[in-house]
């Protein structure tokens, strides 16, 4: 569709409010054997239920679930169909319904829509969504074909089995056109290798430099190893619930406002259309952007992630993202991808996306200023530095915002005995990443798939 | 009572164990074949044995948009009309809209790596058709020549791009 009408543009509206009161993740990893999957969901669920100072008995909450909803990637990497099956009947939730959602490296995102709804409806007063993914049963490059084959099998997939080689050539159109330097993105790479430093979760922590990022071993060319999202393994859980529920559970429960958007598979497909402005955008934003032979999205943009924020930020109240937002966390599964979100969720108008990182405003303290950045970043450590165990990053992504605004950061990434669950030393010189607090404090969250296949935008909203 | 001598045997081989420390791991190799079909889209691929690059116009009088896709596709997603196949003249000239160079492929990837991947556009065609560079180094509005593959891929590997000087 080129020329949205009317009925298409319709904000999405929920039927009654819906919140998220409780979150669990676990470890993520590279080969993980010490567990089945179905056993990491279960660590997930656990911390979910036990330790988000949620105010009854474990047992009890979970008298309370109605529907669960699954994420999973690819039945490819699990080498296991139904897994939703094993997966609830492991968690002890039949005869109660489950449905499986796929929806790429959205899947977690659109997960959490899925749940949404059934609360927002009224068919569910408590939600479990759970994600995850096993990419271990593979050796890389198997795995990295299997990843491939979410391109288009007749047109795409034999020219590369690599996503990688899918995104550079958007990062040298971005950086031709938008005068991107190399550096710049690496420093998306710098940022989120760091924050995952302060995680017991990540799989790719690091203190690396830009020389780093820029010496380590090509990809496809622009892209560098250090540049790309891990292959993972792990689990990840969040509870919705309508409002009644949400304060009978928690003093500390956010309301979950979430929408998506679509776009073609392959970014050979995107033809030139008008640019659907933001809240705080206007017509002359991008008066001078558009000249003639160039396209929009382009291999710069994605329309599926603007259109996400058009839907989300309407529905939220949402007038300006970097005023208005405390937090992001972006599907940063390559540092150009991050990059090219910036635009499309209006933290920068497109073409001055880079300034989003330069200014500092994308840090948690601002290194040109040494004061907190305006509107942080993957402080989680992001698909980068963190986890992209595929099923369960749109819901990894959800828990960090909901541990943010809820002021646990620190309870669940600096308490030693989490780092020792895991086999993992606390670092000496651990820092929390803790967002300040406020009245009406909100984070955002964006899940991603193919190249902008399909994106949600979930935002996560201080509601005590 | 059953009869032994009619029982059941285990006629596998042993998966492979791999580790057993943390936790036990054992192989569990397997080759499948999959039948692909290439449906509507047969003429484009026939049209790749040949030596021919073949797109899809919408014909539709009724339709806003009547555009010529290449990748093709056979029904136009405008007004969901049936579209008519067009050869693309030679020689088969297009510009480089952008491009990588691919050091890490895939499992089974067909390509000598590395190898430059290159997007192509295409005069009066809407979409962007990627390819590979079978030599040269690319510039972004590079002009290229295709040429096809003299034993047949069977696949989209089957089309390639030169360098073209005019």
């Amino acid at each position: 569709m080129i020329v949205m009408k009317e009925g298409n543009k319709r904000i999405p509206k929920w039927g009654r409010k819906v919140f998220a009161v409780a979150g669990g993740l676990t470890d993520y990893r590279k080969r993980f054997p010490e567990y089945k999957l179905e056993e990491l969901v279960m660590t997930a669920f656990r911390q979910m239920l036990e330790k988000n100072d949620l105010k009854i008995d474990p047992l009890e909450v979970k008298g309370l679930v109605n529907y669960a909803v699954y994420a999973e990637f690819a039945d490819h990497f699990q080498d296991q169909l139904l897994c939703e099956a094993k997966v609830h009947d492991y968690l002890g939730l039949d005869p109660l319904y489950n449905i499986g959602v796929k929806t790429g490296g959205a899947t977690g995102g659109s997960a959490v829509l899925t749940g949404a709804m059934a609360v927002a409806s009224g068919y569910a007063d408590v939600v479990l969504v759970a994600g995850w993914e096993r990419m271990d049963e593979v050796d890389t490059r198997t795995g990295n074909t299997y990843i491939s084959f979410a391109a288009c099998k007749d047109y795409e997939t034999r020219l590369a089995r690599m996503y990688s080689a899918y995104y550079a050539p958007m990062a040298k159109r971005f950086m031709e056109t938008y005068k991107l330097s190399e550096e710049t993105r690496a420093k998306v790479a710098v940022k989120n290798h760091l924050y995952a430093c302060s995680s017991p979760y990540s799989q790719q922590p690091g203190k690396y430099t830009v020389e780093d990022i820029l010496n380590s071993r090509m990809s496809a060319w622009p892209l560098r190893f250090l540049e790309c999202c891990a292959m993972s393994v792990g689990a990840a859980c969040i509870l919705l619930c309508d409002e009644k529920t949400a304060y009978k559970l928690t003093d500390r429960p956010c309301e979950l406002f979430i929408a998506g958007g679509s776009h073609t598979l392959r970014v050979a497909d995107r033809r030139h259309q008008e640019i659907p402005l933001l809240p705080h955008e206007t017509p002359e934003t991008y008066k001078e952007l558009i000249k003639p032979g160039s396209r929009y999205p382009g291999f710069e943009s994605f329309l599926a992630s603007r259109m996400a924020a058009w839907f989300c930020y309407r529905m939220a109240g949402i007038e300006n993202p970097l005023e208005d937002l405390d937090l992001v966390e972006l599907h940063d599964a390559f540092t150009i991808s991050d990059i090219q979100t910036y635009g499309d969720i209006g933290l920068r108008p497109y073409g001055q996306e880079p300034d989003y990182i330069e200014s500092g405003d994308a840090y948690y303290i601002n290194p040109n200023t040494e004061k907190p950045g305006k509107c942080p970043s993957n402080l989680s450590g992001g698909l980068i530095g963190t986890m992209h165990a595929v099923g369960a990053t749109g819901i990894f992504q959800g828990v960090e915002c909901l541990w943010q605004v809820q002021q646990k950061y620190d309870r669940f990434h600096g308490d030693p005995k989490i780092w020792e669950f895991w086999g993992k030393k606390k670092p000496e010189d651990w820092e929390s990443l803790q967002i300040p607090d406020r009245n009406g404090c909100q984070a955002a969250w964006v899940s991603h798939a193919g190249v902008g296949s399909h994106v949600t935008m979930g935002i996560l909203r201080k509601a005590w | 009572m059953g009869n032994r001598k009619d029982e059941a045997q285990f006629i596998g081989q042993p998966a492979k164990v791999i580790q057993t420390e943390p936790a036990m791991v054992v192989e569990w190799p397997r080759t499948f074949l999959h039948r692909h079909t290439y449906g509507k889209l047969t003429p484009f691929f026939k049209g790749l044995q040949e030596g021919r690059l073949l797109a899809t116009r919408c014909t539709n009088s009724k339709c806003s948009e009547n555009r010529l896709w290449l990748p093709a596709r056979a029904d136009c997603p405008d007004c969901h009309q049936p579209m008519d196949w067009e050869e693309i003249s030679h020689p088969v000239i297009g510009t480089i809209y952008t491009y990588t160079k691919v050091a890490y492929g895939g499992m089974g990837l067909e390509i000598s790596e590395p190898y430059w991947q290159i997007d192509v556009e295409l005069p009066g065609v809407c979409t962007i058709f990627k390819g590979w560079l079978r030599y040269g180094e690319p510039k972004i509005g590079m002009k290229v020549k295709a040429e096809f593959q003299k034993v047949p891929t069977n696949t989209i590997l089957n089309i390639y791009w030169v360098p073209y000087e005019e």
